[in-house]
């Protein structure tokens, strides 16, 4: 009993401690993998310039309290029909959307069915004469309707400049 | 007076399958009357045979005196109204109760489940390995139910139209009826004569 008594923490040899990081070997440090939510974040900057709209400032988990969806329809409730082939729809009219206006799409395109009818809203920019726009409007409308089979309208509401969607800078 | 002879005709969901749509591209929105008679095989051979037998009906809304068609009576309409969002739907059938006072049609219950219905689903958060941490999703599922009570063909007609055409993007609706019909004339009273003369 004496003997343990008088041995001290620092006396004690290395070799014998139970943590490996005291030990003076390399060995592979581990420790638990942090698993945190990255989706739809935007991490900050040093210079703080990098503008995002409300939509990107608020995370998924504010949907249905200060967000709302981008898709409108029924096809998620209890027994609604026809979810995947409304979700590949959607993604499709997305891509055309982003493709056919050039660089002209301010904000995420918001998509309502109701009944057979397709309602397309979205923010652009007033880059291009009315004459141009009518057109790709009248395009859009008339080759969705004919590869959706059903009518399709677009509301769109023009902006002057990309600013006015801006929310904060992080 | 008249027995109840019960048809309860039970209509889709108004989210039309691929089926029901048009090929071409430029047409006016398929109309909720279109759908409704395709999808009912017999609504017009019921209708005829009900209009044959069911005449004066007082008691009920007025009911045209022609003697080809007659409206065919409703004893109760109950809305089904399912969404997302639960003021979406408390808005949607206060907005489906006034249409129904300012046409004159009785309301009846409007109630709503306290809780909503959640289709929950757990994934792996992780593309590889971590089988511990995992990312839970949830659909709800919010529901409403209205009744309406004595309504004929032509008003029930006129305001299912009305409701559906206003029907907000991301709410289904389901319409349940109960029809009312004069007993069949080969049921009658049993013969009770000669249980009287003993």
């Amino acid at each position: 009993m004496d003997i343990f008594s008088a041995l001290h923490k620092n006396v004690i040899p290395l070799l014998f401690l139970k943590n490996a990081h005291l030990r003076n070997s390399r060995t592979i440090h581990l420790s638990a993998v942090c698993s945190k939510s990255q989706s739809g974040r935007y991490k900050i900057t040093p210079k703080g310039d990098r503008p995002l709209t409300y939509e990107m400032a608020n995370p998924p988990h504010w949907i249905a309290h200060r967000k709302s969806w981008n898709s409108f329809n029924t096809t998620n409730l209890l027994g609604g029909l026809r979810s995947a082939e409304t979700a590949v729809e959607d993604l499709f009219i997305r891509k055309f959307m982003v493709g056919t206006w050039h660089n002209l799409i301010a904000n995420e395109v918001i998509i309502k069915r109701q009944h057979n009818i397709i309602r397309i809203a979205v923010l652009v920019r007033q880059a291009l004469n009315p004459r141009k726009m009518y057109f790709l409007l009248g395009y859009t409308e008339e080759l969705l309707s004919s590869w959706l089979q059903c009518p399709v309208t677009l509301e769109l509401q023009t902006i002057e400049d990309k600013n006015c969607t801006i929310y904060k800078y992080i | 007076m008249f027995e109840v002879f019960r048809i309860v005709m039970l209509r889709q969901l108004l989210q039309l399958p691929a089926f029901a749509r048009q090929c071409s591209p430029r047409l006016t929105m398929v109309t909720t009357a279109d759908y409704r008679y395709k999808s009912f095989h017999n609504f017009a051979a019921l209708r005829k045979e009900s209009g044959s037998k069911s005449e004066a009906v007082d008691h009920k809304e007025d009911s045209p005196k022609e003697e080809e068609e007659l409206d065919k009576l409703y004893k109760t309409v109950e809305l089904e109204m399912k969404a997302y969002e639960p003021a979406v739907l408390k808005s949607y059938s206060w907005f489906a109760t006034t249409a129904a006072k300012e046409l004159g049609i009785t309301v009846g219950d409007c109630w709503t489940d306290k809780k909503p219905f959640h289709e929950r689903f757990t994934v792996l958060k992780s593309i590889h390995i971590y089988k511990k941490h995992r990312v839970q999703y949830e659909v709800r599922t919010y529901h409403r139910f209205a009744k309406f009570h004595n309504l004929t063909s032509s008003t029930a007609d006129t305001f299912l139209e009305y409701i559906q055409r206003n029907l907000p993007e991301g709410v289904g609706l389901k319409v349940t009826m109960v029809g009312i019909e004069k007993l069949p004339d080969h049921i009658q009273a049993p013969n009770t004569e000669h249980l009287e003369q003993k």
